[in-house]
């Protein structure tokens, strides 16, 4: 089977610093991949440059069997490539059918096409049906973002990727500011994306999240590949100790003095 | 948030009973919020009926001080939808109620020379109010490029061009109030569009031909034509707010402006135009001004921009962002004209004014970070 994305021996220098290091990774319908690392090892420039946020220096990234170079994060998402950072990026002041279309507003034209409206009622509807294909049941539609969950809000940001149809999902430490409870409700989500054939990228710092939900796990260090492992054959202790590079224990006081970017 | 196991299916998403408490206490909420400021105005309109009864055996209520609370109002209002839309995205503009006098300054040096000249009233009206509406749109645009571009803070980019522009006013105009219109000007700007004379019927834009000097006491003003443009305008920028997609742009900045550039709303270009937009409703209410008073002064809107600032205020917006209605800041100033009007009407001495319009301020802000508070 072809790979829904594929990214060959990407690098990124900023200035003498190789924040990302001939990193290859790839991600097929039907799997979660947690990727993970220390501060500084990479994960976010890796990120950056597979939603169009930086541009490699070296390396190709294949989406979909199709070899991409995105100018802007845009494009990124144009093609169905979602990045739903820890801000979710929701106007909080708005509803949630508001935040759904956001910037993609439903017009309702009077007139002949004189003046259009916005038509919050049809949001509303296709809201609900973005919600039922994840199986999320909010209370109310019509109250402000503001009033929801942190759980609800992930939720919506997630929505919304969805509907605007995401192929793959990439998601930035999305439980770090939520309860336990609701923690366990996001990773639910995690899982019904991958059911519905669209993958997740899933950063974290937090094992036990990975560990609950992706079938893969690739560990970075220092802008490298140090690991890939199946979560079903893999511990815990083991994927720690590739974070921080147990057998390099010895040089890493060394090291100290090289600064690496986030 | 229920997220049901695949089996399950989805169900209804309304659920009137509330179930966690939380919404509930929101709706609320958002009522008393909503509320509080026509309870507030329905407050003043029977004190205010109360005390005039008492002190000068006025009543209060009646058509003339409707009718004059509305003509106070038209100026704060002017200016207080400008501010709404600003204010919405976390904006303010110090500008506009210098704007406003610029406008006049423009509008009526243009009058004043077309009339000269002898031209013919229906040229000298619209060229006047034409170039002192659109000339309002140069410190618009110059304000929201410096916003929006060069990432002024607001507050300094708009004080920095009512100065300015205050300062062109003056030099315009040499300081003086800009004089010797044509006769009709006042005319049109102290019209009614309806006048009922008991007995003998309605007539439109003007007395009864047949009334002469003595019974023009008797006969009643409705709607002047100062309110009806403002209740035109008004009712233009409310749609513009409430239905199209700029105004839903505008709560999305407010709300969140990292957020909107990332969704694809063209933040920058936005911003320029509502801060065009506000300009232009200043141009309308310097012309306006000119109108009613047959003159322009550079100080015309003087103390309109705090007072339209206030009435945002009261009327519910946030100066965070992302919140506001026209219909609150109607409210909002309604409520400053009522306690202006109703101060004069008892006979107080006037600067009593800011003092009342100081503490409704902050009432309203008190209320609003009370019910903030209650929110969370």
């Amino acid at each position: 089977m072809e790979n829904l994305l594929k990214v060959n021996n990407l690098t990124k220098k900023f200035g003498g610093l190789t924040a990302v290091n001939d990193v290859s990774l790839d991600v097929n319908i039907g799997e979660v991949v947690g990727l993970l690392g220390d501060n500084g090892a990479g994960k976010s420039t890796l990120i950056k440059m597979v939603s169009g946020v930086y541009k490699p220096d070296e390396g190709e990234i294949f989406f979909n069997g199709q070899r991409v170079d995105f100018a802007t994060p845009r494009q990124a998402r144009d093609i169905g490539i979602e990045t739903i950072y820890q801000d979710l990026a929701l106007a909080e002041n708005l509803d949630v059918g508001s935040n759904i279309f956001l910037g993609r507003e439903i017009l309702r034209s009077y007139l002949g096409g004189l003046i259009h409206t916005v038509d919050r009622n049809k949001m509303r509807e296709e809201a609900v049906k973005a919600l039922d294909r994840l199986n999320i049941r909010l209370d109310s539609l019509t109250q402000q973002v503001l009033n929801l969950s942190g759980g609800q809000r992930q939720a919506v940001a997630i929505a919304r990727s969805i509907y605007w149809n995401a192929k793959l999902m990439i998601m930035d430490e999305p439980t770090a500011a939520l309860g336990v409870s609701e923690q366990r409700k996001v990773l639910r989500l995690v899982k019904t994306l991958r059911d519905q054939g669209v993958p997740v990228i899933l950063i974290s710092h937090n094992m036990q999240d990975v560990f609950a939900v992706a079938t893969r796990i690739i560990v970075l260090r220092r802008g490298k590949k140090v690991g890939e492992r199946m979560v079903n054959q893999t511990t815990p202790d083991e994927i720690v100790s590739l974070m921080v590079g147990a057998d390099e224990a010895l040089e890493s006081s060394i090291d100290l003095n090289s600064t690496d970017p986030d | 948030m229920e997220v049901e196991e695949k089996k399950a299916g989805p169900t209804s998403h309304q659920d009137p009973q509330h179930p966690k408490g939380k919404p509930d206490r929101v709706s609320r909420l958002v009522f008393i919020r909503k509320i509080w400021a026509w309870a507030f105005l329905a407050a003043l309109v029977i004190g205010f009926s109360i005390a005039s009864k008492k002190v000068n055996d006025i009543d209060f209520i009646s058509l003339r001080s409707v009718m004059g609370i509305l003509t106070y109002t038209s100026q704060i209002l002017l200016i207080g939808l400008g501010e709404t839309l600003i204010i919405i995205v976390a904006g303010i503009d110090l500008s506009a109620g210098w704007v406003l006098g610029f406008s006049s300054v423009v509008g009526a040096t243009v009058m004043q020379t077309l009339f000269a000249k002898g031209f013919s009233p229906i040229v000298v009206v619209s060229a006047g109010m034409l170039s002192g509406i659109l000339v309002a749109i140069i410190p618009g645009v110059i304000n929201g490029l410096l916003i929006a571009r060069v990432k002024v803070p607001p507050f300094i980019s708009t004080l920095g061009m009512g100065v300015l522009i205050e300062g062109v006013a003056l030099l315009i105009s040499g300081g003086y109030p800009v004089v010797n219109q044509p006769p009709y000007l006042g005319m049109i700007g102290n019209s009614s569009v309806l006048y009922y004379w008991p007995d003998h019927g309605f007539s439109f834009f003007g007395y009864p031909e047949l009334a002469a000097q003595a019974d023009i006491p008797n006969i009643l003003v409705i709607l002047p034509t100062v309110v009806l443009v403002t209740m035109i305008v008004t009712a233009i920028v409310w749609f513009v707010l409430a239905k199209t997609q700029f105004g839903q742009h505008l709560y999305a900045i407010g709300g969140n402006m990292e957020g909107a550039i990332r969704a694809g709303i063209p933040v920058q270009r936005t911003l320029i135009k509502v801060y065009a937009l506000a300009a232009v409703l200043s141009g309308v209410g310097g012309v306006l001004w000119s109108t009613r008073f047959s003159s322009g002064a550079y100080n015309a809107g003087e103390t309109t921009t705090l007072n339209a600032i206030a009435a945002v205020v009261i009327g519910g917006a946030s100066l965070y962002g992302g919140e506001g209605t026209i219909m609150g800041t109607v409210v909002g100033a309604l409520i400053l004209a009522t306690i202006q009007y109703g101060l004069v009407l008892l006979g107080v001495v006037p600067f009593w004014q800011f003092v009342a319009v100081g503490i409704v301020v902050i009432v309203a802000v008190i209320v609003d970070q009370f019910g903030r508070a209650l929110g969370k």
